[in-house]
């Protein structure tokens, strides 16, 4: 499941919120800001654009938290709007560049990926992160929203603006890519069991 | 999402087999977390508060302190006011009897002293407004001084100036030397900081 889904606010703290208090709206933005952040990260891959994300997300948290009624957990009424926020810049993006979704895997990013951060196990989440980062935009969303946020194609393809097929398209492109990868770290994690594995019945 | 539906993608993309599949989303969910700039927080806060949608505590403070300050000085009055009950040291000597009246009488000392009280805090009030602007970076422990002062002088001009609130003149000139302690409390403050910001 989504880390979003195991953040959990206090139920005062959410009405204190809704009332314009700003303490208690500090306390929303310290529990959800690591995951916003991080999630707008990976879509966009530079910090500044992630930053602004984030501002545009708990700008709109303290606009609306009034209207939330608390029938879905607040996490993922905050992850919707954070992903909204995303996929309205990458829509953007394409915009501003006279491109369509549908080219965005033609678009194949070219140099160094960017990696973010080390993990308890660096090696492989800066191989993971280098790779997903080397997926094109929207790849990575899709990517991202399948498999980490458990998101639905149907429920991708509403948020993207496009269809079902086209979300499946876009994940199935994106898993050619990285299935080497993972190839590749099968027969490491292989070659390091096989290294640390004691030898028996020698002498 | 189900694992029905898992396997169904799975099987529609054809491209990863379950194990692999199942480490891939495994490794995506353990990619790390990253704060943001602490700055991000700020920008928000000023975001907000532009647009009016967050209250200021600062002002909801003031409010407390306000009606803390009003419940106080209304036990203080019932205090006074009864009969027998000992006043303060301070306001025997302003009233100059040595048997303290439940009600303090107005006499000609009396209001030159509270004339002479008003004068210098409306001094104290021109020489904080020579003061140059406070400088943009302060100690947090300074502001908090400054806020905590400005907050009980505003208290006292509500005692003193609202219609609802009858004092003696004992006790506003009580009040008024309170007022005058705290101007001159917080010009030092000021002055002092003025002089520091100008190094």
């Amino acid at each position: 499941m989504s880390r979003f889904a195991d953040i959990q606010i206090d139920e005062g703290v959410v009405k204190r919120a809704a009332r314009g208090d700003v303490r208690a709206h500090e306390i929303i933005y310290r529990a959800f800001s690591a995951p916003v952040y991080s999630m707008c990260l990976r879509f966009t891959r530079v910090p500044a654009h992630a930053e602004d994300l984030v501002q545009e997300t708990f700008v709109e948290i303290i606009r609306s938290i009034s209207a939330f009624r608390g029938e879905a957990p607040l996490g993922s009424w905050v992850r919707r709007i954070a992903v909204t926020k995303s996929l309205m810049f990458l829509r953007s993006a394409w915009h501003k560049r006279g491109q369509s979704l549908d080219d965005d895997f033609e678009d194949t990013t070219a140099g160094r990926p960017e990696s973010h951060g080390v993990s308890s196990n660096p090696e492989h989440a800066i191989d993971l992160d280098a790779a997903l980062a080397s997926l094109p935009s929207v790849s990575r969303a899709v990517v991202w929203l399948h498999d980490v946020e458990g998101f639905t194609h149907k429920e991708i393809a509403g948020l993207v603006g496009k269809t079902e097929s086209f979300s499946k398209s876009q994940l199935s492109r994106a898993y050619q890519r990285l299935r080497p990868l993972l190839d590749e770290k099968s027969k490491k994690e292989a070659a390091e069991k096989a290294v640390n594995k004691p030898v028996l019945g020698s002498c | 999402m189900t694992g029905e539906q898992s396997t169904q993608d799975e099987t529609m993309n054809g491209v990863l087999s379950v194990d692999e599949l199942e480490r891939l989303k495994r490794g995506l969910h353990d990619l790390p977390e990253t704060m943001p700039p602490r700055a991000v927080w700020h920008r928000i806060e000023e975001q907000a508060k532009a647009e009016g949608l967050l209250s200021r505590p600062v002002a909801r403070q003031r409010i407390k302190w306000l009606l803390g300050a009003a419940i106080a000085a209304a036990v203080v009055l019932t205090v006074l006011r009864m009969p027998g009950v000992l006043v303060p040291e301070s306001v025997e000597q302003i009233a100059g009897d040595s048997e303290f009246p439940a009600t303090p009488q107005s006499t000609p000392s009396n209001s030159q002293t509270l004339n002479a009280l008003m004068v210098e805090s409306q001094q104290l009030e021109q020489n904080l407004r020579a003061i140059p602007y406070q400088p943009r970076l302060m100690r947090a422990s300074t502001i908090a001084t400054i806020s905590n002062l400005e907050d009980r002088i505003a208290a006292i001009d509500y005692q003193l100036n609202h219609p609802a609130i009858r004092m003696s003149p004992a006790e506003k000139q009580m009040y008024w030397r309170e007022r005058v302690r705290l101007m001159d409390l917080l010009v030092t403050l000021r002055y002092a900081q003025a002089q520091r910001a100008s190094f």
